[in-house]
């Protein structure tokens, strides 16, 4: 993984999510000080056309920032970071339009703080690279409408100063966005490099302690009967008939154990498991074996959901099919609903963490049944 | 894995970086300052903008020694040298025919902003909304006194008043947010340590099974199509042969004999720890046993001396460093009961050699003894015989194990002795 082309969102999924209201707070925050810094210096205002339009757009990138960066529409592309960021500077300019020639200080002016709030909001969401191109970039259309702003009356200031200070805002929140995308990025790695390390040391545990946590297991049991079976024959001096019908038995449970062991993979075994635990129906479908395909952290993602469904009287049954169009796979998730049923919400957090790991993914929910479908292209 | 933070580490991962966002826009705003200092002191040939653009600068170094370091006693000394830098700088920016009307202008909102953004010692939302609070006071508090001392009018500065309103705000969605507990009603880590060990489970018991199946399916074939009727000899020696790969393996390990192939084990073989004395009169060497399974592990020394005194040929097949396995007086135990086994083996089978399978599998050591002497019927054993029943059986059951023994007169004795992993 490269820190360079990481996301929060991306390396996090959970806290893109629980970073989901932070874009719709700075939005509003945007929206409220745009109008209040509109409305306190409206004497300087000589279009209010030009004004009303830089209120709209600052809405308009509001709205779209907030929409964009729901966790039902994960992931957060570049693309909407540069839509949000062009309106915003639409607006600074609409604003440097409606005040022109009357400006008397550029202090009260809100463009660069829409543009910087807006780029900081998004941190989660973006690559820092991608938030510091977007602050520079938007610091540079406000330097040209500095520079070529000559009948400004600013008390009097040296050009570079000047250029500086109206863009201090844009950059220092531009500078904050990047800086936190990086660190945050940093942290995760360092703690999935760690994590990774503890997993192969936990596997390598458990796969030299397997024989002993699977003594139940079928080939043990199996095993237990064999031997013995073995060495009564070696050392008996005649094969009966319930000797030979024995051994057919043996032969054939041998045979059934091999064959389900091929077609079965590690999501038969999870709804195994599940279904011994908590005593609901959990059914799996899926006859190729593609659960098979699927990467560590797809696993991970489905494994957590219907693990999530299995608990708390959430479902009373689950079925789990996972089928191939030739090119795409699709896994479905059909929960028929228990005495305390999950929350469109609760399942949204599910589908954002697929999302996270390139899947697609949508959530039907009824008051009797839950669905969620995936699908992924295997790499 | 790609899965993010765990819940535990959320708290600080996520505070730190907020600590290191605000501290980038506290050094953009130094660096403005320098900027606009540096730029008065070119362009207007004003000292005091050098001296701005150093302060700032100086400023900006001691904020990278709290990021660094962000201890208590770094912060307050980066709190008090901005203050006295912002009570500087409004002392002159806010002098006598100043361009600005108070102090809520640009100038004076930078470095305000820069001490506010100070992170500071310590972790969490609300440690950072006090420090911050913090140098948002002081900084209002040093532009305060500035402009009183030059006698200009003081007004809160509506940028720094902004930046904090940000910072609290950020702060406690963050706190509120991570209150849900989202990470761990996701259960992200351990459904990915669950999936894991699944998957491991699984490739063991299909790799274990297939083993089983190559190993022992063909003789149960052999069998069932052989119906009622005498033993094949060549079936009974197959099965001999593969008793050593069958008893108490663990499935899930590649035993070199199974793919070297079967029937190749009157061959002596010394692989991998494991170690097959040949049928070829000589004696197991019980140092040499020692060395090969590795330091601390154990060997039937009892056994051994047993087959050695009374004559036996002893042929060993599998794993005996299984009995690494066994607590000291368990292993003793299994040791004496072989001892015993072989004893009985020399007395009465009438045979000079036996076969000695030991395995690891299931949780459980298993031990066959095996010869083609004989053999005898268990009922028919007179009581004052304590050899079977004591010193083997006996033995084995006290360690929590179980002996089974299939005899036939004239054929041969299998003694199968089974201990639970562990003990004392």
């Amino acid at each position: 993984m490269n820190r360079m082309r990481l996301t929060q969102q991306e390396a996090d999924p959970i806290g893109g999510i629980a970073a989901a209201p932070i874009v719709t707070m700075g939005a509003v925050v945007a929206m409220a000080l745009s109008l209040a810094l509109t409305i306190s210096h409206w004497h300087e205002v000589v279009s209010p056309v030009a004004a009303v339009t830089a209120l709209a757009l600052v809405g308009a990138a509001g709205i779209i920032a907030a929409v964009a960066a729901a966790p039902s529409r994960a992931p957060f592309t570049t693309e909407r970071l540069w839509l949000v960021v062009t309106l915003a500077v639409g607006a600074a300019i609409a604003e440097y339009v409606s005040t022109v020639g009357n400006d008397r200080i550029v202090y009260d002016d809100f463009g660069p703080i829409v543009i910087g709030a807006l780029i900081l909001v998004l941190a989660p969401f973006c690559t820092w690279r991608s938030l510091l191109l977007a602050g520079v970039l938007a610091s540079v259309v406000l330097s040209v409408l500095v520079i070529g702003s000559p009948n400004t009356v600013e008390p009097s200031a040296p050009l570079p100063a000047l250029v500086a200070v109206n863009c201090a805002a844009v950059l220092s929140m531009s500078a904050a966005a990047a800086g936190y995308s990086y660190a945050i990025i940093d942290e995760t790695l360092a703690w999935q490099r760690q994590a990774n390390r503890a997993a192969l040391h936990h596997d390598a545990e458990l796969r030299a302690g397997i024989a002993r946590s699977v003594q139940q297991s079928r080939v043990s049991v199996l095993g237990r009967e064999v031997l013995p079976f073995l060495a009564g024959v070696m050392t008996a001096d005649r094969i009966s008939v319930t000797d030979a019908d024995r051994a057919r038995e043996l032969a054939e449970a041998l045979r059934r154990a091999l064959k389900a062991g091929l077609e079965s993979t590690w999501l038969d075994d999870l709804a195994a498991n599940l279904q011994l635990a908590r005593d609901i129906d959990v059914v799996v479908d899926d006859a190729m074996g593609l659960a098979a395909e699927l990467g560590d952290d797809q696993r991970a993602a489905l494994s957590a959901l219907v693990s999530w469904l299995a608990e708390g009287d959430r479902a009373v049954e689950i079925r789990v099919g996972i089928s191939s169009d030739g090119i795409a796979r699709r896994i479905a998730v059909a929960a028929v609903a228990g005495a305390s049923p999950p929350s469109r919400r609760d399942l949204d957090r599910f589908a954002a963490v697929a999302r996270a790991v390139a899947m697609r993914a949508d959530v039907a929910i009824t008051r009797e049944n839950v669905a969620v479908e995936f699908s992924h292209v295997p790499g | 894995m790609t899965l993010g933070l765990p819940g535990h580490l959320a708290r600080d991962s996520l505070s730190r970086s907020l600590v290191h966002a605000g501290h980038c826009a506290a050094w953009v705003c130094l660096g403005v300052t320098a900027v606009v200092g540096a730029s008065s002191g070119a362009v207007d040939g004003d000292p005091v903008g050098w001296l701005r653009a150093i302060i700032a600068v100086g400023l900006a170094l001691l904020l990278g020694l709290v990021a660094r370091y962000p201890t208590v006693t770094l912060t307050l000394l980066y709190l008090a040298a901005g203050s006295a830098a912002i009570l500087g700088l409004a002392m002159v920016v806010m002098e006598a025919g100043s361009r600005f009307e108070n102090t809520n202008n640009l100038v004076l909102a930078l470095p305000m902003t820069a001490l506010l953004l100070v992170g500071g010692a310590g972790s969490g939302s609300a440690i950072a909304i006090t420090w911050a609070a913090f140098g948002y006071a002081l900084g209002e508090a040093a532009a305060f006194l500035g402009s009183t001392l030059v006698g200009s009018e003081w007004a809160p500065n509506a940028a720094a008043a902004t930046a904090l309103t940000l910072v609290v705000l950020i702060r406690a969605l963050d706190g509120i947010s991570r209150r849900s507990d989202q990470r761990r009603k996701t259960g992200l880590h351990r459904a990915s340590q669950q999936t894991r060990e699944l998957a491991i489970r699984h490739d063991y018991e299909l790799r274990a099974t297939a083993r089983l199946h190559d190993t022992a399916l063909s003789h149960l074939v052999a069998i069932a199509a052989a119906g009622s009727g005498p033993v094949d000899e060549r079936l009974r020696i197959g099965i001999r042969q593969d008793l050593g790969l069958i008893v108490g393996r663990d499935w899930a390990v590649d035993h070199t004999p199974l793919e070297v192939g079967r029937g190749r084990h009157d061959r002596p073989l010394a692989l991998g720890g494991r170690r097959a004395a040949g049928i070829d009169g000589r004696m197991p060497d019980p140092a040499g046993s020692a060395a090969a399974v590795g330091a601390g592990a154990r060997t039937f020394e009892a056994a051994y001396t047993a087959a050695a005194n009374a004559g036996l040929r002893l042929r060993v097949t599998g794993d005996e460093s299984a009995l690494a396995a066994l607590g000291p007086t368990r292993a003793e135990a299994l040791d004496a009961a072989v001892a015993q086994c072989l004893v009985n083996v020399a007395r009465h089978a009438g045979v000079d050699e036996a076969e000695l399978a030991v395995g690891l599998g299931g949780g459980e050591v298993t031990v066959a003894v095996m010869d083609s002497g004989a053999g005898f019927d268990e009922r028919e054993v007179p009581e004052d015989r304590i050899g079977l029943r004591t010193s083997i059986r006996a033995r084995i059951e006290n360690e929590g194990g179980a002996v089974r023994l299939w005899s036939t007169k004239g054929i041969g004795t299998t003694i199968v002795l089974t201990v639970p992993e562990g003990g004392e």
